[in-house]
């Protein structure tokens, strides 16, 4: 789950895939992206975004429990903490608008 | 009602807060433990006794206090959505609001870090964990002191109450 979660919410938010929208000033939830509707505020994704992370990073973890210790081994245990590092500066990238607006 | 709207959610700001200290205080003993290790007890200062902590007995408290503080910025995040974020923009404090944005990304990638993190630490014992173990709790402590201060300081942006 560790190594496969950091790489998913990359992608999540790159592609802006979350499983759900929620719109907080109607509490309002539409499944998938959906753009904030006129006169209902803001919407937010990041709550779809953790949702996808966290169903398909627990599958895959569950999965990965089966897996044969010889298959497990061959695994870099240091992609657990490397992945999260790499992600960070990639999402401090994808909010560039924020730090170059004027 | 009891109490007003207002202060039912600053209520939970500063439970969101304190659940947040109890995490950093945890943290940064383990962290502390684990870059440098005390070998023997002897006469010790201050710092020696911050680093003698039993580092493995904090594991599950950090998970359960991240996963609880997680929850808690998850439910005040609705609120700060609407009645800060907007002003915040409106303001100009672009550079602050981007500072949160990225918050709610460490934050998340700390929460699914904490699997790995705890099962380190549950074998402690394991020699070939050690080097995972050791970077997984910096890393986490990084994280942590992170959100604490982009939280502290975006709380002090519009002050207590406005």
């Amino acid at each position: 789950m560790a190594i496969t979660s950091p790489v998913m919410y990359v992608i999540c938010v790159l592609l802006n895939l979350p499983l759900f929208t929620f719109h907080p000033a109607t509490n309002r939830f539409a499944w998938g992206w959906e753009a904030a509707r006129s006169g209902e505020g803001p919407a937010m994704y990041w709550y779809g975004w953790v949702a996808t992370v966290l169903i398909v990073g627990l599958i895959v973890g569950i999965v990965a429990t089966m897996l044969p210790a010889s298959v497990t081994r061959k695994i870099p245990l240091a992609l657990v903490w490397l992945l999260p590092m790499l992600a960070i500066p990639i999402m401090a990238y994808t909010l560039m608008p924020f730090w170059t607006h004027p | 009602m009891l109490i007003s709207v207002n202060t039912f959610w600053t209520i939970l700001l500063i439970i969101h807060g304190l659940l947040a200290v109890a995490l950093l205080g945890a943290l940064t003993h383990q962290a502390v433990a684990v870059l440098m290790p005390v070998r023997q007890a002897a006469a010790a200062g201050f710092v020696t006794r911050f680093r003698a902590v039993p580092a493995a007995g904090y594991a599950t408290a950090v998970c359960v206090l991240w996963i609880l503080t997680f929850l808690m910025g998850a439910w005040i995040y609705t609120k700060y959505r609407i009645y800060v974020r907007i002003p915040i923009e409106q303001a100009g404090y672009w550079k602050t609001q981007g500072f949160f944005d990225l918050k709610e990304h460490v934050a998340t990638l700390g929460l699914v870090t904490l699997p790995a993190y705890w099962y380190f630490w549950k074998n402690a014992h394991n020699p070939d964990y050690d080097i995972a173990r050791k970077v997984v709790t910096v890393l986490i402590a990084t994280m942590c002191w992170f959100l604490f201060l982009v939280g502290h300081v975006l709380n002090n942006v519009r002050g207590f109450g406005s």
